[in-house]
């Protein structure tokens, strides 16, 4: 279980408060979505689980199965199972796709105690999760992202996360960019790793995704906070009403 | 004439050794005399320092505060099993090899290259009086290099001249292995020439390498290449001369209508390299691709000069030089592109990048373009970073542990450069060349 308490994250290097006090328990076999306007605080969350410098705890805190995700490294978390898919994918000239996979994995094997694949093993496992993807066996032999289209990139972090395997898996943006068939895709890749011992946190500013996974629980979050929680029907609420409500409350407390 | 006075004690010394050694050098009259005018033009020139613009990062003046004897007749001990280790990867490439120790060919390790069309001499040999070489002298003449061919000139004693004739394909790369053995510190020069008629191809390694217990010594080496039309050469330079050394590399290119020179360079585990290149179109149409690796550590310094003429029109140049600088150690990178007027639709384009891994290291940088035409696509680039924090973390977030993910990023970042080698084995070996010796660099950042 993900349990996020009272978290309140300012920059580093400014004294701008971005999170003000989450609170937010994700459950093993749910998926729970945050929306939200933009510059709420929702890419600031996803980037704090997985570790990412720049920012500075002030309070509260994140267990992630009654361990405290904050005192880790991002390659500790990686190895606990936590797993961010990127709203803007890195480019790695130089580094394979296939070699990147392939150090991740064995990197994240190594510390959970697991032997090492075979290059025939590795190959194999790849190959199989990105035909589901439709991903070219020519694209993991560029270099990991490197003039890939937007589509692509999104599809290589779902790929990255079915190798990986990861417990928690935090989705940020992952439909923006993407056209109606890419975001089939991207869904079927993430509904497929959906179990009762994994836990997901769907972070998207439209609801559209939200059609194709469909979440337990929706959060609204706004100023660093989450302003109303609810059922999957809550999305299609907020596509109507649109997020006016929750700004006008930005707006008072400004 | 009160010159002398003002000389410094390494430029006093490489005159008197001149002296002292001009009988022993290889060559006939005609030779001896090149040499003693040589020794004049450096006497007067004087070791190239800061106040000269190709030399303002790499002051020899000061950088050089002693001139070793030169190395003449060294006796050595040696096996092949000492060379091959010294060769690490690039021992188990299928080539033919000539091996030189000290300055002087060691016929023992030479592998005769026994293919029609293909001549292979050692300098020495052919500087004879009855020798072949009275054109092993090159009358290029380099601005603000002078000095140092001039030496060249003076105290060459051995070197490989290969000729290959006409639309002959040599049948596996050519390795020239220059290796220091001797315990004490030696001054040595080279000279080589490489000549492809018309239609030839070849792949030529040049190695330059310290044996174990070699003396840290200095180095002056030229490599003079002559490429017919439509003539192809791969032209590879592996300079790991050793803490301390002092290398001096010239590369003169002249290329024919429509040849193409693919050239890289790894510099790394030296204490002080220039490496200059010249290359000069002579015919059109013609391609030239040059990059390069340099890896420096401790107070190592890695200058790369380059200049590429588009004297003729139609011509390609392209150059990628990357460098990895740790400690204080200091890089540099001076490119010029000139285009003469005639020379329309040339096109050239340069980049050199630099990674810091260190805040003391240096990268100075000074791309150039001289353009005299106006039909032509020119570009250059320079950068100096430090590694991408944000790629560190995508990384890291995988579940990479940092140092490797920095060791990775690095290699990767390198990698761009030696993937410009289109032989495989040979991309792979000096890639892996190039990978033990980040490991080094990388372990002693924090």
């Amino acid at each position: 279980m993900l349990e996020i308490r009272n978290l309140r994250v300012k920059l580093a290097e400014e004294d701008k408060l971005i999170l003000s006090g989450i609170s937010l328990e994700v459950p093993k076999g749910q998926v729970h979505a945050i929306m939200g306007p933009n510059g709420s605080g929702k890419s600031t969350l996803a980037y704090v689980l997985a570790g990412r410098e720049g920012y500075e705890v002030i309070g509260g805190e994140v267990l992630w199965n009654g361990e405290d995700l904050l005192a880790m490294e991002p390659d500790e978390r990686a190895a606990k199972g936590v797993f961010l898919a990127f709203q803007y994918p890195m480019e790695i000239p130089g580094v394979a796709t296939m070699t990147f996979l392939r150090t991740a994995l064995n990197a994240v094997r190594r510390s959970r105690g697991q032997a090492e694949l075979t290059t025939p093993q590795f190959m194999k496992h790849v190959r199989e999760e990105a035909l589901g993807l439709a991903i070219a066996d020519e694209i993991l032999k560029r270099p990991l992202n490197v003039g890939f289209s937007g589509g692509e990139k999104k599809r290589m972090e779902i790929l990255q996360m079915a190798v990986l395997a990861p417990t928690l898996c935090v989705l940020d943006e992952t439909d923006s960019g993407l056209d109606i068939d890419a975001v089939r895709i991207v869904s079927a890749g993430v509904n497929k790793l959906r179990s009762q011992d994994r836990a997901m946190l769907v972070i998207t500013h439209y609801q559209r995704l939200l059609n194709y996974i469909v979440p337990d629980k929706v959060h609204v979050m706004a100023d660093g906070k989450i302003r109303k929680t609810g059922g999957k029907e809550l999305a299609l609420e907020l596509e109507k009403s649109g997020y006016a409500e929750f700004k006008s409350k930005a707006l008072e407390s400004a | 004439m009160t010159l002398a006075s003002t000389r410094t004690k390494a430029e006093q010394a490489l005159s008197r050794s001149f002296e002292a050694v001009a009988a022993e050098l290889p060559g006939g009259r005609a030779i001896a005399e090149a040499r003693k005018a040589a020794i004049g033009t450096f006497a007067a020139l004087g070791l190239p320092h800061r106040r000269l613009e190709q030399w303002k990062w790499t002051d020899l003046r000061s950088a050089l505060k002693e001139a070793l004897p030169p190395a003449v007749n060294e006796r050595h001990e040696l096996s092949a099993s000492i060379i091959d280790a010294a060769l690490e990867e690039l021992a188990a490439i299928d080539a033919h090899r000539m091996v030189f120790v000290d300055g002087r060919h060691a016929p023992q390790f030479t592998t005769q290259a026994d293919l029609g069309g293909l001549e292979v001499t050692p300098l020495a040999e052919a500087l004879r009086p009855d020798g072949s070489a009275s054109d092993a002298l090159t009358d290029q003449s380099i601005t603000g290099n002078e000095a140092v061919v001039a030496l060249n000139t003076a105290f060459m004693t051995d070197g490989a001249l290969i000729r290959l004739a006409k639309g002959v394909r040599l049948d596996k790369p050519l390795l020239l292995l220059f290796a220091r053995s001797a315990r004490e510190g030696r001054l040595v020069t080279l000279r080589n020439r490489i000549v492809l008629a018309e239609g030839a191809e070849a792949t030529v390694i040049e190695a330059h390498l310290a044996l174990p217990g070699a003396a840290a010594g200095q180095t002056n080496t030229l490599t003079d290449v002559r490429l017919g039309p439509g003539a192809r050469l791969a032209h590879v330079k592996c300079t790991l001369a050793g803490e301390r050394a002092s290398h001096l590399a010239t590369w003169l290119a002249t290329l024919g209508q429509t040849s193409v020179y693919r050239a890289f360079q790894l510099t790394a585990g030296s204490g002080l390299v220039r490496n200059n290149i010249f290359a000069l179109f002579k015919g059109e149409g013609a391609k030239l691709d040059i990059s390069g690796a340099f890896l420096g550590r401790e107070v190592e310094h890695i200058d790369t000069t380059l200049v590429v003429d588009h004297a003729v029109p139609g011509c390609e140049s392209r150059e990628l030089f990357k460098g990895v600088l740790a400690d204080r150690a200091h890089g540099v990178f001076q490119g010029k592109v000139i285009v003469r007027p005639n020379a329309q639709k040339s096109d050239g384009k340069q980049m050199a990048q630099a990674l810091m891994l260190s805040p003391d290291a240096e990268f100075d940088s000074k791309p150039e373009l001289e353009i005299h035409a106006d039909d032509v696509v020119c570009g250059h680039g320079a950068t100096a970073a430090e590694i991408d924090e944000d790629l560190l973390f995508y990384m890291r977030a995988r579940g990479i542990p940092v140092a490797q993910a920095r060791a990775l990023l690095i290699e990767s970042f390198i990698g761009e450069a030696i993937d410009k080698v289109e032989d495989e084995r040979l991309r792979v070996a000096l890639a892996q060349m190039a990978k033990r010796r980040l490991t080094g660099l990388t372990a002693a950042q924090p």
